[in-house]
C-alpha cells in the first residue's frame, strides 16, 4: 500500500471514529450564556463547595436558604429558599426560618418514579447534619461545630440522621428551628454559602461517592454535562421565584445605567435557556477565547492588564475597550499577607518577656523593611490596594483613618529596631520561608529577601522551602514547619469577623490561625465582638482587634488585588465572583448579538 | 519447532519478563507519586480543622498504614481492577478513564500519524539531497522547530487561526460529528506536528544518511535503480529498526505527557490533564490507576517493539 493510500485510510478511519460521537446539544436552547472561570470545581457536592469554582456551580444547581442581593454593595442578604429573613429570638439563641412552599427537587432516578419531591425543613436539617458524618468529608463542618445545641453529643453518638439533633430540627414541614449555644450573628451568612445548600437524602444515599458528579437540587439550573473543561446547565423549568425586583436587588438607575438591566425588571428569571461554564485556567487561552467570542466574559489576566487599561492610577479602561465591551474593575473580597509562625520561639511568642519583646522588634523590623508598593507594582500591575491590618477596605469596619505606617517601607526604622534590641547578623535566627514551587513564588521570595537584606538581615538567614502542591504547603503550615509564608484569604461573608478569626487562639494550626497567634486578650475581645449584632460597638471592637494584630506585628500586610472584568455588549449582567459567588448567573440575560 | 510456535513462545517469554518490569515501574511510581506525593488530607479539609479531624481523614484515606501494606493494597487493587472512586469528585476512576482516554487518543492520533509521516518524508528528501540546498533548508527548519517552545507554538496558532482568521475554535472539545471533530482537532494537531517534526526529522535523517552510505545502497545506485526504489527497498528497510523503536517507544510517553500541554491550553478533557491534576492534588486512586496502567502499557510496548523489530529484521533471533 502506498503512503498516500495509507494516509487516506487513516483519515477515513478517524472520520468514521468521529462520526460515532453523540450530539452535544439540542437545538432548542435559544438563549445561551457562556461563562468563563479560571479554575475547575473538583466536586459538585455542596459539602465540598469551599472555593469559588465549586460555589459558582453549586449555588446554581441547589438552593441555599439565603443569598446575596444581585446588585447591592455592600453585600446584603436576601431570602432564597427561605420565604423571609430569619426570626431571631431576643437573646440571639433561637433562629426560626420558614421555607418557600412548592419548591421541588429536580426529577431524578434517586426518587420513586423518578419524580422530584417538595423541599422540606427536614431536608435542611439533613443537609446541615450530613456535614458531621465523617463519610461526607465535609469542608464546611467548622461553620457550625460547637455552635448548635446538642450537636456534639449527636456527633459522638454516630451522627445518625435518623436521630434528632436537639438544636437543629424541623418544627413542621416548612419551618426549621436552630438553637444556638451562644449568639452567632454570622449564621445567616453561613446559610448563604454553597456549603449549606440543600440536598435530598435520597440522592446522597442513591449515588454514594458519586453524588459529587450527580447533583440533584432545586436551583435555577439542572446539570446536563460536566467534565474537566466545562459544565453545561439547562434552565430548571420548575424553578419559580417570581419576578425580578430590580430595586430590591439594589439597582441604582444611575450607577447601573450602562448595564442595560432595566428591561429585566418584573420578568421571571432565569432568563437564559442554557448556561455553559467553561473552566479555562490558562490566561492566554481565556483571553483568546473571549476575543474570539467563544465565551461571553473574561476576568482579565494580570499580564493582559496593560492591553485593556489606559491608566492605572486612576484606573481607566482604554476607550477602545470601553466601546467594545462592558467593563468592571473591583477589588477582590479578600487579601494577601505574610504571616509569622508565632509558635516558633525564635521569632514568635516567648515565655521570657525580654526575648518576647526582641522577637516582636524583629518582626516589626521585617515588616518595615518590606515594600508593599514595590510588590504591588511588580506583581499586580500597581492595581492592588495596600491597607494596614486585615480588615479590607470593602468592609464597613474598615477604618480609613487607621495609620498606614505598618505598610510603608521604612528601612531606617527597621534598622533602629534591630539595633535597639541588639539583633546582629550573628544573633538573628534562621527562618524558613515556605512557598509553592513556581517561578512567580520564587520571584516573590527573592524580592522579599532582597528587601530584608537591605536592612541588614543577611540572605542566609532566610531559607526558602518549596512545595510541589498547595496541599503540601498547607500541611507544612498546619504542622508549624514554616516560620514565614505568604497566604491569601478569601472572605466568605462580608464581616470582619471572617478575617479576624485568622488570629483567634482556638483556631491555631491546623485551623485558620496559621500564625498560631496566642493572645488571651485578643481571644476575649474576639468572642465578645463575634456575638454582637452589626453596629457601632461591634465595629469599634473589630477595629481594636485589628490594631492589636498590627501592634504585635503578627503579619506583614495586607493587599487586596483588583479584578478586571470584561463582557460582551450583548450580555446584560453584573458579574460577581466575590463571597464565593455565582448567584448573579440566574439574572443574566442575552440581547441580540452585534 | 515451527515459526508460529517459536513466535508464541517468544511472546510468552516477553510477557513473563514484563512482570518484573511492571513490578519495578509500579514500585518506583508508587513511591514517588503516592507515598512521597502530596498529602490530600490538608487540601480536603475545611478552613478550621482540628488535629483530630486531620488524623481521622488520614486514617480514612489509609495514610496511617505502613508503606508495604499500602503498596500491597495498591497492587491488589490494580490486579483486580478495583480502581475505586476519585478522592476529589467521587466519580468512579474506571468511568473517568473511560471518558478521558478516548478523547486523548482522538486528540493525539492525527498529530502522531501526520507528524511521524511528514518527518519521515522530509528526512528522506533531506537525506537524498544530503549537503544540498534542500537538505540545508529542511535541517534549518527542523532546528527552528526544535528551538520553538511548544507553548509558544500553541499560543501563536490560537491567535492566528482562532482569533485573527477565525477559522477554528480557540479551544474546547464539542465533538459530535466529523465536522466538529476536524474543527477541534486541527489546531492541536498542527501544534503537535510543528513541535515534534523537528526532532523526528533530524533523527530520521541521521538514520537514513547512515543507511545510504552502506555498500549495498551504493551498489543499487551503480546498477541504476531509481531513487524511489533505492529509498523504499534498500534505505528504509535498513533503518526500520531504529525508526520503529523510536516510534513505538514514544507512544506511552505521548499518551500521558504529550497530551498535557495540548489538553491544558485547548481545554480538552483528556487523560493528561486529569493525571496532572491528580498529581497536584494527590488524588491517589487516579494516580494508582494511571501509574499502574502506564506500567502495563510500557511493558506491552516493549514487547510490541521487540516483535516489530523481529518482523523488520529476520536476523534478530527470537531469543
Amino acid at each position: 500500500m502506498s503512503f498516500a493510500r495509507a494516509a487516506c485510510a487513516a483519515i477515513a478511519a478517524m472520520l468514521i471514529l468521529a462520526a460515532c460521537d453523540q450530539p452535544g446539544s439540542d437545538g432548542r436552547d435559544r438563549v445561551v450564556y457562556r461563562h468563563a472561570i479560571d479554575g475547575m470545581p473538583a466536586s459538585l457536592d455542596p459539602a465540598h463547595a469551599a472555593n469559588v469554582y465549586s460555589s459558582t456551580l453549586v449555588v446554581n444547581l441547589y438552593d441555599t436558604l439565603f443569598r446575596y442581593r444581585y446588585l447591592s454593595r455592600p453585600y446584603e442578604l436576601a431570602p432564597n429558599l427561605a420565604s423571609g429573613m430569619p426570626e431571631v429570638s431576643e437573646d440571639g439563641l433561637t433562629w426560626t426560618i420558614r421555607l418557600r412552599e412548592n419548591v421541588r427537587f429536580a426529577d431524578d432516578p434517586a426518587f420513586p418514579d423518578n419524580r422530584g419531591r417538595e423541599v422540606t425543613a427536614s431536608d435542611v436539617v439533613y443537609s446541615l447534619g450530613r456535614h458531621f458524618d465523617p463519610a461526607t468529608r465535609s469542608q464546611g463542618a467548622w461553620l457550625w461545630r460547637g455552635k448548635i445545641t446538642g450537636l456534639e453529643e449527636w456527633i459522638d453518638g454516630g451522627a445518625d440522621p435518623d436521630r434528632r439533633i436537639p438544636g437543629l430540627h424541623a418544627a413542621d414541614d416548612m419551618t426549621v428551628v436552630i438553637e444556638l449555644t451562644e449568639p452567632y450573628p454570622q449564621l445567616a451568612h453561613t446559610l448563604a454559602m454553597a456549603l449549606s445548600a440543600i440536598v435530598p437524602r435520597e440522592a446522597v444515599e442513591h449515588y454514594g461517592r458519586e453524588f459529587g458528579v450527580r447533583p440533584v437540587g432545586s436551583g435555577p439550573f439542572l446539570l446536563k454535562q460536566f467534565d474537566e473543561t466545562r459544565a453545561v446547565l439547562k434552565r430548571n423549568l420548575d424553578f419559580d421565584r417570581g419576578a425580578l425586583d430590580l430595586a430590591a436587588e439594589g439597582h441604582d438607575p444611575q450607577r447601573h445605567a450602562e448595564l442595560g438591566l432595566g428591561s429585566l425588571d418584573g420578568e421571571a428569571y432565569p432568563f437564559i435557556d442554557r448556561l455553559e461554564i467553561h473552566f479555562i485556567a490558562e490566561p492566554t487561552t481565556r483571553w483568546n477565547s473571549f476575543v474570539a467570542g467563544e465565551v461571553d466574559n473574561v476576568m482579565v489576566p494580570p499580564e493582559q492588564a496593560d492591553r485593556v487599561l489606559d491608566s492605572h492610577d486612576p484606573l481607566r479602561f482604554s476607550p477602545e475597550i470601553e466601546q467594545r465591551y462592558h467593563t468592571l474593575a473591583e477589588p477582590e473580597a479578600g487579601f494577601v499577607l505574610y504571616g509569622f509562625n508565632m509558635a516558633n520561639e525564635d521569632i514568635g511568642h516567648h515565655p521570657d518577656e525580654q526575648i518576647d519583646s526582641a522577637n516582636r522588634a524583629l518582626r516589626c523590623a521585617m515588616r518595615q523593611a518590606f515594600d508593599w508598593q514595590e510588590r504591588n507594582d511588580t506583581f499586580y500591575q500597581g492595581l492592588g490596594q495596600v491597607f494596614p491590618g486585615v480588615i479590607p477596605p470593602f468592609l464597613d469596619a474598615f477604618d480609613p483613618a487607621l495609620d498606614a505606617g505598618s505598610t510603608a517601607r521604612d528601612p531606617q526604622q527597621a534598622r533602629s529596631l534591630l539595633q535597639a534590641h541588639e539583633w546582629t547578623p550573628e544573633t538573628l535566627p534562621q527562618l524558613t520561608y515556605g512557598l509553592e514551587a513556581s517561578v512567580h513564588q520564587r520571584q516573590m521570595f527573592e524580592q522579599f529577601r532582597a528587601r530584608m537584606s537591605a536592612v541588614g538581615i543577611p540572605q542566609d538567614r532566610l531559607r526558602s522551602r518549596s512545595f510541589a502542591s498547595f496541599g503540601d504547603f498547607s500541611r507544612a503550615i498546619a504542622n508549624r514547619e514554616l516560620d514565614l509564608f505568604l497566604m491569601g484569604w478569601t472572605m466568605a461573608w462580608p464581616d470582619a469577623q471572617y478575617a479576624l478569626q485568622l488570629f483567634y487562639g482556638p483556631n491555631a494550626a491546623p485551623g485558620a490561625n496559621s500564625f498560631n497567634y496566642d493572645n488571651p486578650e485578643f481571644d476575649r475581645l474576639f468572642e465578645r465582638a463575634a456575638a454582637l449584632e452589626e453596629g457601632e460597638e461591634r465595629t469599634a471592637l473589630y477595629r481594636q482587634l485589628n490594631e492589636m494584630v498590627i501592634d504585635d506585628c503578627v503579619h506583614i500586610g495586607s493587599l487586596s488585588r483588583t479584578r478586571l472584568h470584561l463582557w460582551h455588549r450583548h450580555v446584560r449582567m453584573l458579574p460577581d465572583r466575590e463571597m464565593l459567588g455565582g448567584y448573579f448567573l440566574r439574572f443574566v440575560d442575552i440581547g441580540a448579538a452585534p | 519447532m515451527t515459526p508460529r510456535i517459536e513466535l508464541l513462545r517468544f511472546i510468552t517469554r516477553k510477557l513473563a519478563a514484563a512482570l518484573p518490569l511492571i513490578f519495578g515501574v509500579t514500585l518506583i511510581s508508587f513511591t514517588l507519586t503516592v507515598h512521597f506525593g502530596p498529602d490530600p488530607a490538608y487540601a480536603m479539609l475545611g478552613k478550621n480543622p482540628t488535629a483530630a479531624d486531620v488524623a481521622a481523614l488520614q486514617r480514612e484515606l489509609g495514610q496511617d498504614q505502613p508503606f508495604w501494606q499500602r503498596y500491597a493494597s495498591y497492587l491488589h487493587r490494580l490486579a483486580t481492577l478495583d480502581l475505586g472512586h476519585t478522592e476529589s469528585s467521587g466519580e468512579k476512576v474506571r468511568d473517568l478513564l473511560g471518558r478521558t482516554l478516548p478523547v486523548s487518543i482522538r486528540l493525539l492520533a492525527p498529530g502522531f500519524v501526520l507528524g511521524t509521516g511528514l518527518a519521515l518524508l522530509l528526512a528522506m528528501f533531506a537525506a537524498w539531497h544530503r549537503g544540498g540546498r534542500l537538505d540545508r533548508l529542511i535541517t534549518g527548519i527542523s532546528v527552528i522547530g526544535m528551538s520553538l517552545s511548544f507553548v509558544i507554538i500553541i499560543i501563536a496558532l490560537q491567535a492566528v487561526f482562532g482569533v485573527w482568521l477565525g477559522w477554528f475554535p480557540v479551544r474546547g472539545w464539542e465533538v459530535h460529528g466529523p465536522a466538529s471533530y476536524l474543527a477541534h482537532v486541527t489546531i492541536p494537531t498542527l501544534a503537535f506536528v510543528l513541535a515534534s517534526i523537528g526532532y523526528n526529522t533530524r533523527f530520521f535523517r541521521a538514520m537514513l544518511v547512515n543507511a545510504m552510505s552502506t555498500d549495498h545502497v551504493r551498489t543499487a545506485r551503480a546498477y541504476g535503480a531509481s531513487p524511489t526504489h533505492i529509498m523504499r527497498y534498500h534505505v528504509l528497510r535498513g533503518c526500520l529498526l531504529p525508526i520503529t523503536t523510536r516510534i513505538v517507544y514514544s507512544v506511552p510517553a505521548l499518551a500521558i505527557s504529550g497530551s498535557l500541554l495540548l489538553e491544558s491550553h485547548f481545554s480538552i478533557p483528556g487523560i493528561g490533564r486529569v493525571t496532572y491534576q491528580a498529581i497536584l492534588s494527590g488524588d491517589q486512586p487516579v494516580l494508582i490507576a494511571v501509574v499502574g496502567l502506564s506500567a502495563v502499557a510500557f511493558a506491552l510496548t516493549v514487547t510490541v517493539a521487540d516483535l516489530l523489530c523481529r518482523l523488520a529484521d529476520p536476523r534478530i533471533r527470537l531469543a
